[in-house]
């Protein structure tokens, strides 16, 4: 039985990507507008699109059911702006995160603001076994700066940035997989394998 | 290390892709979504459609196509032309647009640079500048090329950049479609004046033009239409070419 994979739609945005390359990587993605079935799910993605404001918006009434499913170790993934509403709170907006990830969301320092286009990701976690070329892509000015130990990799942009973060079963990337080519799917494919062997 | 962007870009004409000189004598050249699926398997780090359309048919034409390329697109694809509001902007992010440029309605009305920044997040909007040279400075031009306006082209980047733009696409229309290369003083001093990145646009001819521009600027990233569609050079070409002379590619 393929892992169904619900995707958080926070109303703006492109999920046709995530959910495709989900397929792609031998999932059965579904698309959920009320956020409550995300409490339900065997596994949660984030995407990645939006504000952090808007977004948190949604999310505020599920807040705690969904702390917990995430400390009770549902398998999920958090993509750039859904990597960083895990955080406790953020520069970008003036809404609480789920706070689920200890730390905050602060804005790039660099020289160019967003960071924008492919950069590669320094890991020993085995979510990029198999990744040939560590390049992944990159579109945001925030980034989260945890205050626990979920760091698992990191990116040079001005300075190392934490890019890779893993809590319970929870991962969070600061770039998207899903906009990544080859080497996204083989990240997604990784993704799905850890999911279905923690459901 | 961020690497530097090579960007085809299909101007989309009632859902198919054309090039034209000079913004005239506009010629068919294929259908988007299997090219952007190629560029991809050649290595391109995004994709920009840009859609001139005459008609709202054309436009509604072009949703339909965002729509079928984002399903096999992996990496990102901006849309622009037409875009007159910020609905037009979550209608294209909807139908699978990542990104979405704006032009003469940002330069109509430049709060809808803040609106759409504040409800998509300002990575997503990208204000696409059109250029053109008179004497020692540059005015904007709207309305695909065809409006001369009074607005200083360095003095508007700057200015979208304040609004909320996260990237801006300058295309030089003394450059554009001469194969000449790309205009470098025009990208330095847009490059300089802001913060965020500048994809430089108007005048490939060959590897070389790319190679200048990525490595003689600050812009970030360099798009190119034509040299891409008739099959003169591959984006992998390109980008060996550029490795080979130290401009970090992915």
């Amino acid at each position: 039985m393929p892992v169904r994979v619900a995707i958080a739609d926070y109303g703006v945005g492109n999920l046709h990507s995530i959910r495709k390359a989900l397929e792609n990587c031998g999932a059965s993605p579904y698309i959920v507008e009320d956020m409550r079935e995300l409490l339900e799910a065997e596994c949660v993605v984030f995407p990645g699109v939006g504000a952090f404001d808007k977004t948190m918006e949604r999310l505020q009434p599920i807040k705690s059911g969904l702390v917990r499913r995430l400390e009770e170790g549902v398998p999920s993934l958090g993509i750039c702006i859904g990597a960083q509403i895990l955080f406790e709170t953020s520069e970008e907006g003036r809404q609480p995160g789920l706070g689920f990830y200890r730390g905050k969301v602060v804005r790039l320092k660099a020289e160019r603001v967003p960071h924008m286009g492919w950069n590669s990701v320094r890991t020993d976690d085995l979510i990029l076994r198999g990744v040939g070329s560590p390049y992944f892509y990159f579109a945001h000015s925030y980034y989260g700066l945890p205050s626990e130990d979920i760091a698992i990799g990191d990116t040079d942009y001005y300075g190392q940035v934490p890019t890779l973060f893993l809590k319970n079963r929870t991962y969070g990337t600061q770039f998207h997989p899903e906009k990544s080519s080859e080497s996204g799917m083989r990240f997604l494919r990784n993704f799905v394998k850890f999911a279905e062997a923690s459901t | 290390m961020l690497t530097k962007r090579i960007i085809p870009c299909l101007d989309v004409r009632d859902g198919v892709t054309v090039k034209g000189v000079n913004f005239v004598n506009l010629q068919e050249v294929g259908e988007p979504p299997a090219m952007a699926s190629a560029y991809e398997a050649q290595g391109a780090d995004e994709i920009v459609f840009l859609d001139i359309s005459a008609s709202a048919e054309g436009r509604k034409t072009l949703m339909h196509v965002v729509e079928s390329t984002a399903e096999r697109l992996f990496v990102p694809l901006t849309v622009g032309g037409g875009i007159r509001s910020k609905e037009d902007m979550r209608t294209a992010l909807n139908a699978g647009a990542d990104k979405v440029s704006v032009n003469t309605v940002a330069v109509q009305r430049p709060e809808v640079i803040s609106e759409c920044a504040q409800d998509f997040g300002r990575q997503c909007v990208v204000v696409a500048i059109d250029a053109k040279r008179e004497g020692s400075s540059w005015k904007v031009y709207t309305h695909g090329g065809r409006r001369r306006t009074d607005k200083d082209a360095i003095e508007w980047a700057a200015m979208a950049q304040d609004l909320g733009a996260g990237e801006i696409l300058l295309t030089s229309m003394d450059a554009d479609g001469t194969k000449d290369g790309y205009d470098l003083p025009l990208t330095e001093k847009v490059a300089e004046e802001v913060d965020i990145p500048v994809i430089a646009s108007g005048g490939c001819g060959n590897a070389q033009h790319i190679y200048e521009v990525l490595s003689r600027t600050g812009a970030e990233a360099a798009l190119a239409a034509s040299i891409f569609h008739y099959g003169e050079l591959t984006v992998k070409q390109v980008k060996d070419y550029l490795r080979e002379r130290g401009v970090p590619v992915r």
